[in-house]
């Protein structure tokens, strides 16, 4: 068993494991169009959903406005999931990420200048760690398989799902975006 | 340091980065969720509601079009393949000049000027209409100078400047040369088309040298023409008369 991390969302985990108990009937009643059942099976999923987009966008209002549009886009495309439900989180995620390149592509020149400067508010205090600052340096998309990752702990063929690329792509994706952060690290240190 | 001291360093930044999500998340989504029509059905109609309407557009479009006619479009970016043509906005024929058989026709501009920079080939297209054929070569940047229109018994045509002869589809030809005008800069169309047409059946480039561009029309009747300048923008027509 791994050791508990202090950073992990236990009220996120454990109520997404709470409803995974129940996803058979939620997601039944969502697919005969029910948007509260499909509220209830996403709700867990809200906070890494958000955490994700806060990386992304570096702003976290900007995030939970993401997160509210990719939920709607989800519950739209439910029928993507084809009854797939252990793919939900991925899957999930997959629709916040891209609706955060969206956003950042409606509003590009801030998003440039987010690129260049980053924010007061994700700006270290007094300069920071090494790897806080080397992870302010990344661009949005090469952080995106960190914090699916490292971050809200997705097991390797969930990332894959999420970013829409194959384990073995997702792999050389965290690896190489984790290399940007610190040069020394192997592919052992990393999985 | 270790995969866990990296990612539980690596989660302390994400953690300060993000902070926590509102409280009011939850209840934001789940009322945005409530209020949100379920469009996947409605999607599906409008596509298919699309679909019909486009059909029922492309038949009232070729069904309603008395003229019933094809045209090609020569244009830069064009691939070879034709397409209707419709920029050339139909000119009166009481306005036009008469045809011609048999004997050339020079054009000059209106102006003249010191050497003006050279006339640079846009588009070349061609289209069918009733009682003719048309050839159209819009110019962009400059002026040319001259543009002479030749008809000619058979189809053969001299490549220039390598000497080269080519025969084009047709019983008969018009060479089209024009001074001070280029092909290459502004054109990236195709050099050579055959258009389907009963009359005028084949336009070929002969020539892109040194400010001059030689055109060659192969004509299945006799040649006979009219060529005149239209403006806004600058464009050589030559008609073709049918049979």
């Amino acid at each position: 068993m791994q050791p508990m991390r202090p950073f992990l969302h236990l009220t996120g985990r454990n109520m997404f494991a709470a409803v995974m108990e129940h996803r058979p009937q939620l997601i039944k009643s969502a697919a005969a169009g029910d948007a509260d059942s499909f509220a209830t099976l996403i709700e867990p999923l809200l906070d890494p959903a958000y955490r994700l987009a806060a990386v992304m966008l570096a702003d976290r209002s900007s995030a939970e406005d993401a997160v509210q549009e990719a939920s709607i886009k989800a519950w739209r495309k439910l029928r993507q999931l084809r009854g797939d439900l252990s793919s939900l989180r991925p899957w999930f995620l997959s629709i916040v990420a891209n609706e955060c390149r969206m956003a950042r592509r409606q509003r590009w020149w801030s998003v440039l200048k987010m690129a260049e400067v980053p924010p007061a508010e994700l700006a270290p205090e007094g300069g920071g760690s090494d790897l806080r600052r080397a992870l302010l340096k990344l661009s949005p998309e090469e952080r995106l398989p960190l914090v699916l990752h490292f971050y809200l702990d997705l097991p390797l063929d969930e990332v894959a799902v999420a970013l829409r690329v194959s384990p073995s792509a997702a792999k050389s994706r965290i690896y190489r975006a984790a290399k940007r952060l610190r040069s020394d690290l192997t592919l052992e240190e990393v999985f | 340091m270790s995969n866990e001291n990296f990612r539980r360093e690596l989660g302390h930044v994400f953690d300060d980065m993000t902070g926590s999500p509102s409280g009011a998340l939850s209840d934001r989504v789940r009322s945005s969720l409530a209020e949100a029509p379920e469009q996947r059905g409605p999607f599906w109609i409008a596509g298919v509601a699309a679909a019909v309407i486009a059909a029922v557009l492309i038949a009232v479009l070729f069904v309603g079009n008395p003229l019933n006619r094809p045209g090609n479009t020569i244009g830069p970016g064009a691939g070879a393949s034709p397409t209707p043509s419709a920029t050339v906005a139909p000119t009166p024929d009481s306005n036009l000049p008469a045809f011609v058989c048999g004997t050339s026709t020079s054009l000059v501009p209106k102006t003249a000027s010191t050497p003006p920079p050279l006339a640079y080939v846009s588009a070349v297209r061609t289209g069918t209409h009733p009682g003719y054929d048309r050839l159209t070569i819009e110019f962009v940047g400059g002026q040319w100078s001259s543009i002479d229109v030749s008809p000619q018994s058979g189809t053969t045509f001299t490549n220039s400047p390598m000497g080269d002869q080519v025969t084009l589809s047709g019983k008969n030809g018009i060479l089209v040369i024009i001074h001070g005008a280029d092909m290459h800069t502004s054109y990236a169309g195709p050099g050579d088309v055959k258009t389907g047409y009963a009359t005028l059946v084949e336009v070929r480039g002969l020539e892109d040298f040194e400010g001059v561009v030689q055109l060659g029309m192969g004509v299945s009747g006799g040649a006979c023409y009219r060529a005149f300048i239209l403006t806004d923008p600058a464009r050589l027509v030559i008609d073709v008369q049918a049979g």
